[in-house]
């Protein structure tokens, strides 16, 4: 289908198209993770997965990876590959046109941060800067499935 | 950057249905071949990384004036184009679309549809679009536009049973298309009407 969902984090209705970037990262998601040497390493999953934040802080930890994603991750995933590079584009545009919409929701304080989405974004950010930025740059963008599964 | 090759002039898109070309008019050079390389930046790059462009790898060193820019299209961003002459070893300077431009304002058109009777069945069969295109079909008996009815058809990719029929009854359908990551719709297809007849698909 499309493949735009309607996301609904509490009283926050967002709109995404999730086909495009799913299309996207699966067309490069065997380099990209091919360029990732630390197997045993998660940015997003260690120590606990995604599915173990409570709904009500969903909408929170979402708006807070896709800011991680669009200020930190996609900027340093630049390769020597044309079509990679193209990819990873189309990637970072379609996040950041769902980022706005998420901070719409942000901004009408529909897009509450309890305790539990902070610690765990701040577990995120600590595995992050746990590896030379470029190293946790492709991980975090081998890792997007991740992400467009929890969200789905 | 060599002043001999002027950049490309009259940069313009065109965009139906979320299909988007670039196009220019050509640079001459008596007696030899221009080719042309097409980059592109959306609003991540302008705005996160360091306004860098990107190539599109089938535009580079083309003959032809006229570039597709769909695949790299992706997003609901403002985007910028350039595209520059290249002869040998001389380039010219870019030649930068004026203004942003952004897939919202593709021109979307209705679908193509056929509307079948068979039987007592009130079928229809639509263009397939791509994956970006849904479909808004409303249908009725002739004489009861009050009691349109709706149906939202995801894919086109079969034809799509309306409703059964009463003998004798004349039905009308007509159509639009949506897209859903631009939430826009086109204009409704002209309307069609078909009677039932047995096992005869009867035009009206």
């Amino acid at each position: 289908t499309a493949g735009n969902k309607i996301f609904h984090f509490g009283a926050c209705r967002v709109s995404m198209s999730m086909t495009e970037i799913r299309t996207g990262f699966t067309a490069i998601k065997a380099n990209i993770q091919a360029r990732d040497p630390i197997r045993t390493l998660s940015i997003l999953s260690y120590p606990h997965s995604l599915h173990k934040v409570k709904s009500s802080d969903r909408c929170c930890i979402t708006h807070h990876l896709f800011d991680f994603y669009v200020d930190k991750v996609f900027k340093h995933c630049k390769t020597e590959d044309s079509f990679v590079n193209r990819k990873v584009s189309s990637i970072a545009n379609s996040f950041l046109s769902m980022k706005r919409k998420l901070g719409q929701c942000h901004e009408q304080n529909q897009c509450m941060c309890g305790q539990e989405s902070a610690e765990k974004f701040q577990q995120i950010l600590a595995n992050y800067e746990g590896l030379n930025v470029t190293s946790a740059a492709m991980k975090s963008l081998g890792e997007l499935d991740i992400l467009l599964d929890w969200m789905e | 950057e060599d002043a001999l090759l002027p950049a490309p002039q009259n940069i313009s898109i065109l965009s139906t249905n979320m299909k988007h070309f670039l196009t220019w008019t050509p640079v001459i050079v008596q007696g030899e071949t221009v080719r042309y390389s097409v980059e592109f930046q959306g609003e991540y790059e302008r705005v996160y990384a360091n306004e860098s462009w990107l190539p599109i790898s089938e535009c580079s060193l083309l003959t032809a004036t006229l570039c597709d820019i769909t695949e790299d299209i992706s997003a609901t961003v403002a985007y910028n184009l350039r595209v520059r002459a290249e002869l040998g070893a001389s380039r010219s300077p870019w030649g930068t679309l004026k203004g942003f431009f952004n897939r919202i304002t593709t021109s979307l058109t209705p679908p193509v549809m056929k509307v079948i009777a068979d039987g007592y069945h009130l079928l229809v069969e639509l263009e397939d679009m791509g994956p970006a295109f849904q479909f808004r079909v409303l249908y009725w008996k002739k004489g009861q536009e009050r009691r349109m009815q709706q149906q939202v058809v995801k894919e086109a990719s079969s034809v799509v049973h309306l409703d059964t029929m009463e003998a004798g009854g004349d039905y009308c359908v007509k159509a639009q298309t949506y897209v859903e990551a631009i939430n826009r719709s086109s204009s409704f297809s002209h309307t069609q009407c078909v009677r039932a007849q047995g096992d005869r698909s009867m035009w009206l």
